[in-house]
């Protein structure tokens, strides 16, 4: 092993069951001093009917809310972002952080028995995941220069260049482990398997009725000790989330995430729920509504006018009337969630019309005869068109006609990301579990071009870019924190893009189940129910 | 007949190629591209590329129209661009259910149709008559997301009697007995749901066609010759007013299709309106222009249908 091998960080195989489960926020949950039972069904709303069930070909929140519970990752990801073991038991990170080892549980079997080995995982990586997973792909194929696996049980990661966060990208929604002895010879991506899953994970496919129920049951040779609880996991396919919520209060459904705010006051008076909010999941985490003003295009280009467009702009109001309350009001673009990597202490910019007009008449920006100093466009999705209209009130006054361009979702991501026509886009950039998943990508300047969710706004500052360099070459995590910090502190000063709110979605399930990881793509891997 | 029949089936084909060639340049055209939206928030130039070449989106599109036409010549219209399956097992899976969902709306509000003109056309301008037409009035003006919702909120979530959602239930239910009187139970909303504006439009049809037809010679004449009303109405007027309900059902297949894509999404009902639905959103090409194809060969099929049962209804219908 080269450049070896301090071990940086480690963790010891523990048995996975002393994992703790947090409580949910919204209500106490009984389940930390009772004895989990086994047996029950849990019924769970989803969004999307999943369409295939193979996550390692995908990065839909439909497919993975649903597959995932089939599947294991590498590492689990806690509430707190903590890495805990899932497949590999333990793993080191050479001292030039170019080299992971990973070890793996041993006696691990695939649903149809045949046991699974480093070789699924490098098959999984080198033939699925980097092939077919997009951000897998693209945040590892140009770094990551091969994969070795010196025996059964060991796999060793080799990064051309020191690479920092990949333990955060190994979980079961970033990169789910599939068995080689099933897609080998074949094109993953329409093998009859996708179908008929063979995973590792604590529930076994027993029926997909294709648009309306997918029928799991528990995997009686997990490899979790006791787990799972359960013997059944349904998902039922219910698109809309009023629906949805209609469904859990009359019993049909027990699991809803996604609860809209209108229902949630409603919710929260029920004492037969329980409710839990977070910003992950697998649909992607820790996401922060954003402006993203065009700076190639006056008079945005200017920063005091940024500045004077966050001075007039009422967060709280978004994240009470848009949002119900369900976030916070964002500070800098990476997510206090990722606590580790956010930076509390940079510019803040209270609400403050008078201000606003300072900077707006300090800039040049006269007003006409009507009052108005210049007008600019906001394209955006139909699901923000709320937020523009109470932008468009805040405006006003400061001489700033906002037009409202509201288009179906694809169309505003065109207008915003490819044909780069607009003064004013907005995005849900979704940060991952670390900032170099999902920050990196809106900031740095090797990523202006015709992609979606990329640096719309066309920012270039070399000292960020060099930053982003550092932060993702750093092993040591407060070498990373560092350099995140100080990137924080610059954009929040140079505003390309505008941090509106951090959302959280909240989730709502019957008291009668406890320990359910919502955070997480393994959602009832320790769901336990009352008798 | 037959000749009737298959010369219409081959008028169709160059109706079908229309279709076909239009449906390609709406959606190719349309803004939003599926390998973006594929990738999510993911995704690079790499992936796009790679993913492009897999599709065959990186040929010039007339190249793309002229290997998706041959590819259709010999029965292969592709593979969904999300699923990953031959797009015709995707829509297959999904057309039982939007068939038991149109099929009970249809036969519900054809039943139910005539059986309520019948009653008002023989009490015109009483309370009943009155009573069905304004009715018929506010049914046929009701938007089906609109009344769905409130028969839900009504039935479902005040009353308790029907399920909410969905076409089956997700727990607790034996095969065999159990299962169908489950499936009924799920299937009422969602039919009433999609049925009312067809039960509008047959109840108007049938009333105001038995009214005309009460004033022809041949009821008077049955009449005359000692027929009970219901003799009357039953072989005499109602066969004449059949034909104008044919063309009613007929001409108003695509419009039931429409409504079964807006009921099948607001009760989560696992048929091809939410996966029309779906496949928009994600521009997946090959299952949009493969679902628009169905479409339409189900409403020719529908009007087809429709000018062979005018013969079986009016013996003086000869199609030629």
């Amino acid at each position: 092993m080269d450049g070896r091998a301090a071990v940086v960080g480690m963790i010891l195989a523990v048995v996975f069951a002393a994992c703790t489960a947090p409580s949910p926020v919204g209500r106490a949950s009984a389940s930390a001093s009772a004895t989990p039972r086994r047996g029950g069904t849990l019924v769970v709303a989803a969004s999307a009917d999943p369409g295939q069930l193979n996550p390692a070909i995908t990065t839909a929140g439909g497919t993975h809310f649903v597959a995932d519970n089939l599947y294991n990752g590498l590492v689990f990801l806690d509430k707190e972002l903590n890495l805990k073991p899932d497949l590999a038991d333990s793993w080191t990170v050479s001292t030039d952080g170019k080299t992971y080892t990973f070890k793996l549980h041993p006696g691990v079997k695939w649903h149809d028995g045949v046991a699974f080995t480093s070789a699924d995982v490098k098959f999984t990586f080198e033939q699925v995941l980097l092939k077919y997973h997009s951000r897998t792909k693209s945040g590892l194929e140009a770094v990551l220069a091969r994969i070795d696996t010196p025996d059964d049980n060991s796999v060793v990661f080799r990064f051309k260049t020191p690479y920092g966060p990949l333990l955060e990208r190994l979980d079961v929604v970033e990169a789910p482990i599939v068995a080689k002895h099933i897609y080998e010879g074949q094109d993953p991506t329409k093998a009859g398997a996708n179908l008929k899953p063979v995973g590792t994970g604590p529930f076994k496919l027993a029926q997909y009725v294709k648009g309306d129920t997918i029928r799991m049951v528990r995997n009686p040779d997990y490899f979790k000790k006791g787990l799972p609880y359960l013997d059944e996991l349904v998902f039922k396919v219910i698109p809309q989330s009023s629906t949805q919520v209609l469904a859990l209060e009359r019993g049909e459904v027990d699991y809803v995430s996604g609860i809209p705010g209108p229902d949630l006051a409603r919710l929260q008076q029920n004492t037969g729920l329980t409710i839990a909010k977070s910003g992950a999941g697998s649909g992607g985490s820790f996401c922060i509504t954003t402006l993203i003003y065009n700076l190639s295009r006056p008079p945005l280009d200017k920063v005091e006018v940024r500045q004077a467009l966050a001075y007039a702009i009422d967060r709280q109001q978004i994240l009470d009337k848009v949002y119900f309350g369900q976030g916070r009001v964002a500070v800098s673009p990476i997510n206090s969630s990722i606590a580790w990597a956010f930076n509390p202490n940079v510019t803040k910019y209270h609400l403050d019309p008078a201000k606003a007009n300072q900077l707006l008449d300090a800039a040049g920006l006269k007003r006409d005869a009507n009052g108005t100093r210049f007008k600019l466009e906001f394209v955006h999705a139909t699901s923000f068109a709320k937020i523009g209209d109470l932008v468009k009130q805040e405006l006003a006054p400061l001489g700033i006609d906002l037009q409202l361009t509201a288009l179906e979702v694809n169309a505003a991501n065109d207008r915003t990301f490819i044909g780069k026509n607009f003064d004013i886009g907005s995005a849900s950039y979704c940060n991952g579990p670390d900032p170099e998943i999902g920050v990196r990508r809106v900031f740095v300047s090797s990523n202006i071009g015709q992609i979606l969710f990329s640096n719309g706004a066309g920012y270039r500052n070399a000292r960020v870019d060099q930053l982003f360099d550092q932060a993702a070459a750093a092993a040591d995590k407060s070498e990373r924190a560092k350099a995140y910090f100080e990137i924080q502190d610059i954009v929040t000063k140079d505003i390309p893009v505008w941090s509106l709110v951090e959302t959280e979605g909240y989730r709502v399930w019957s008291a009668k189940y406890h320990d359910a990881y919502y955070w997480s793509g393994n959602l009832a891997e320790a769901v336990w129910r009352d008798q | 007949m037959t000749r009737y029949v298959i010369r219409r089936l081959l008028e169709a084909v160059p109706l079908l190629f229309a279709v076909v060639l239009l449906t390609f340049v709406l959606v190719h055209t349309a803004p939003g591209d599926p390998v973006r939206i594929l990738a999510g928030d993911g995704g690079d130039a790499a992936y796009y590329a790679a993913m492009r070449a897999k599709f065959g989106l990186d040929r010039p599109l007339a190249e793309q129209l002229v290997i998706y036409l041959g590819s259709a010549l010999h029965g292969d219209f592709g593979y969904s661009y999300v699923q990953r399956r031959p797009v015709f097992d995707v829509i297959a899976d999904r057309i039982p259910a939007t068939a038991l969902l149109m099929v009970s709306a249809l036969l519900l509000s054809m039943v139910l149709g005539i059986w309520l003109g019948a009653s008002a056309a023989r009490r015109v301008d009483r309370l009943a008559d009155r009573v069905i037409t304004v009715g018929t009035l506010i049914g046929g003006a009701t938007p089906a997301f609109w009344l769905g919702q409130v028969l839900v909120l009504l039935f479902a979530v005040g009353l308790g009697w029907l399920p909410v959602q969905g076409m089956t239930s997700a727990r607790g239910v034996a095969p065999g007995v159990d299962a169908a009187v489950d499936l009924l139970r799920h299937l009422v909303l969602p039919v009433a749901t999609l049925g009312l504006l067809q039960l509008a439009l047959i109840t108007r049809v049938t009333r105001s066609g038995l009214i005309e037809a009460s004033r022809e010679d041949y009821v008077r004449t049955a009449y005359a010759k000692g027929l009970s009303p219901a003799t009357v109405l039953r072989r005499h007027a109602l066969p004449n007013v059949l034909l104008p309900v044919v063309t009613i059902v007929g001409s108003h297949f695509g419009t039931l299709l429409t409504g079964a894509v807006l009921t099948e999404i607001i009760f989560a009902w696992p048929g091809l309106g939410r996966l029309l639905f779906d496949a928009t959103i994600s521009r997946d090409y090959p299952l949009l222009m493969a679902m628009f194809l169905v479409a339409s060969v189900s409403v020719i099929l529908a009007n087809l249908v429709t000018d062979v049962a005018y013969t079986a209804l009016d013996p003086r219908v000869r199609l030629t």
